[in-house]
């Protein structure tokens, strides 16, 4: 054998050796999404608390300012009580609010204390000292943990409540506020500061990272919801089994999506996608002369193999004309 | 005299198998079949190249359905229609085929015939050489294409199947190599046979319904592929259809018993066989 081909055998088997090697340390060890690669979604999933069953994100900027928002602005109400929050607050939500991050944390018992389980991250422009006066002005007290400003407000009328209760409004970044219970607001913080937030939960970034093209999206854990819920057995039986969902959807002219779940087994999400699937039919079958319904069902599409079960959408021109129309004509 | 009975003992099968597949292997590696074989190989990185640098803009490379193909979606694809349809059958064809084809046409047998090895062995070595080259090639540039896709936070989640699709490759191209060797060893034009047998018999017959398609090595192939099989086109669509999946200890109990049969047919052809060199 010649030293070329030793050099050839050489390398082969060293890249095939290294592919494996890596391969096999990652299955046994696991990777964080961040290794190698810059972690799929918004900033501020580093200050969501990595056992968060659920996620949702919007980009307000941009829905606000898509075409299918501007058609229906007229249609929407008065603008006389969004000019007095904005007067009080200095908080324009069309033009100051750029994101919202909005998670459901675990380990909270969403039946009986289900303000303690929401967190909410919005960026934006903020006029702190004009939110921290108002606070004050209604009782709120203002404090410091991990050297960022918090509001905290409690409850007075209610007299179960703990401090831990209180809702609190955290000044995490120049341009980033979090809003939730004292609680959610804390773990927030430290989330960010301890690095172990949702972008080190890999099973959560997979289904992040699937997400493309999307200007509002939500994905979560719908086991972890159902039993933090604490739903009774009977509702629970007739759920279907599903351990995961995400749900991503582009507006702008016009809307389109995709729903998507992972079942608990194949045979569960066959069942799911022929349940789907005869949905569908009737739909089809019912739309009759009924233009809006036949644009709608005949604009979805199931798709899927395996454990996961896919339905697509789009809510074409022609449907929001003729919702437009309808809109106009009640008004 | 001692050092001369030594010397002029013939080898063991084993021993040389040995000797032939050292000076095979160089040989092969370094032929313009190579430069044919890298180019074959060497599509698919450069595909997965072009989908790395399409996601780094932001773009999806592949949609169905208006979804978004994920990266390991998209290596599953091209196992299927680029590894196991097309590079498998394909180097198998034209390497399997050349293994005696060569030198019968090279004029070059006589030499190794006349050496005090198995004829056999000449065969057995040169099959050795043929899946050490082409598995040195095709294993390497399918893990650079995992890796190329694949984000390493589904490492976890998919190197079952990348194990799976390389212990798949690998006795693709030993099955197919073994089938081949005999078509060369026997027959005077194995190229245009081989062709017909991997691009027209297989293809046609797995798209028919019916029992023939178990004379073929991509049925059981396919059945242990662990990616779902995409409908490029009709005769996708027919294989489709008509496709069934025995279990996965069948599949691999006939892809074994192909290989050994087919292999000692080829040598025991190259044993007995005539070989008339043209003038």
């Amino acid at each position: 054998m010649s030293n070329k081909t030793r050099y050839f055998v050489a390398i082969s088997g060293a890249i095939l050796v290294i592919g494996l090697g890596t391969g096999l340390v990652a299955s046994y060890m696991g990777f964080p999404v961040s290794v190698f690669s810059s972690a799929a979604g918004p900033e501020e999933l580093q200050y969501v608390p990595a056992d968060a069953s659920v996620v949702a994100y919007a980009n307000v900027r941009d829905v606000m300012s898509s075409q299918f928002r501007q058609r229906f602005r007229e249609l929407e109400p008065s603008s006389q009580d969004k000019n007095e929050f904005e007067e009080k607050t200095g908080l324009n939500f069309e033009e100051d609010i750029d994101s919202v991050v909005a998670a459901v944390l675990g380990k909270t018992d969403l039946s009986t204390k289900p303000h303690e389980g929401f967190l909410l991250l919005a960026r934006g422009r903020f006029q702190a000292a004009r939110l921290e006066a108002l606070a004050l002005e209604h009782g709120a007290v203002i404090g410091d943990y991990q050297g960022k400003s918090i509001i905290t407000h409690h409850d007075n009328d209610n007299t179960n409540d703990t401090p831990a209760d209180d809702m609190a409004v955290g000044f995490v970044e120049a341009d980033l506020i979090a809003f939730g219970s004292v609680t959610a607001v804390h773990a927030a913080i430290d989330a960010r500061r301890d690095n172990r937030n949702i972008v080190s939960n890999n099973d959560m970034m997979k289904l992040v990272n699937e997400i493309d093209n999307a200007n509002a999206w939500a994905v979560g854990r719908f086991d972890a919801i159902a039993s933090q819920a604490h739903l009774p057995a009977e509702v629970q039986n007739y759920m279907p089994a599903i351990s995961w969902f995400s749900a991503a959807t582009h507006v702008n002219g016009g809307v389109s999506g995709t729903l998507k779940a992972e079942a608990k087994d194949e045979t569960s999400a066959q069942n799911l996608r022929d349940v789907i699937q005869g949905v569908l039919a009737v739909a089809k079958l019912q739309s009759g002369n009924n233009a809006a319904v036949k644009i709608m069902a005949d604009s979805l599409v199931l798709s899927g193999k395996g454990k996961t079960v896919a339905v697509a959408f789009t809510v074409p021109s022609e449907l929001l004309d003729v919702i437009e129309g309808m809109a106009k004509g009640r008004k | 005299m001692t050092q001369m009975t030594q010397s002029n003992r013939p080898l063991s099968f084993w021993n040389s198998s040995r000797r032939v597949f050292d000076l095979s292997l160089g040989e092969m590696l370094w032929s313009r079949r190579t430069i044919f074989m890298a180019l074959v190989v060497g599509g698919p990185v450069v595909l997965a190249a072009i989908v790395k640098i399409i996601e780094i803009f932001g773009m999806s490379a592949l949609r169905v359905n208006g979804q978004k193909v994920a990266g390991f979606g998209i290596f599953g694809v091209m196992i299927w229609m680029l590894f196991l349809r097309f590079i498998v059958p394909v180097l198998g064809v034209f390497y399997g085929t050349a293994l005696m084809a060569d030198e019968v046409e090279d004029k070059t047998i006589t030499y190794l015939f006349t050496r005090p090895i198995p004829r056999g062995a000449v065969l057995f070595g040169k099959y050795l050489a043929y899946l050490a080259c082409t598995m040195l090639v095709v294993l390497p540039s399918v893990m650079i294409v995992y890796f190329m896709l694949v984000p390493f936070s589904q490492l976890p989640s998919t190197f079952g199947s990348l194990l799976v699709d390389l212990g798949l490759l690998g006795l693709g191209l030993a099955v197919y190599g073994g089938v081949f060797a005999l078509v060369g060893a026997f027959f005077k034009r194995p190229l245009v046979i081989g062709l017909l047998f991997a691009f027209g018999w297989e293809q046609v017959v797995l798209a028919l319904p019916g029992y023939l398609k178990q004379f073929t090595i991509a049925y059981y192939l396919q059945a242990l592929v662990p990616h779902a099989m995409p409908s490029d086109g009709v005769a996708s669509l027919l294989q489709g259809m008509f496709r069934t999946t025995p279990p996965a200890w069948v599949c691999v109990a006939w892809l074994f018993g192909y290989l050994a049969v087919f292999l000692y047919l080829a040598t025991r052809v190259v044993e007995r066989k005539e070989y008339v060199l043209e003038q």
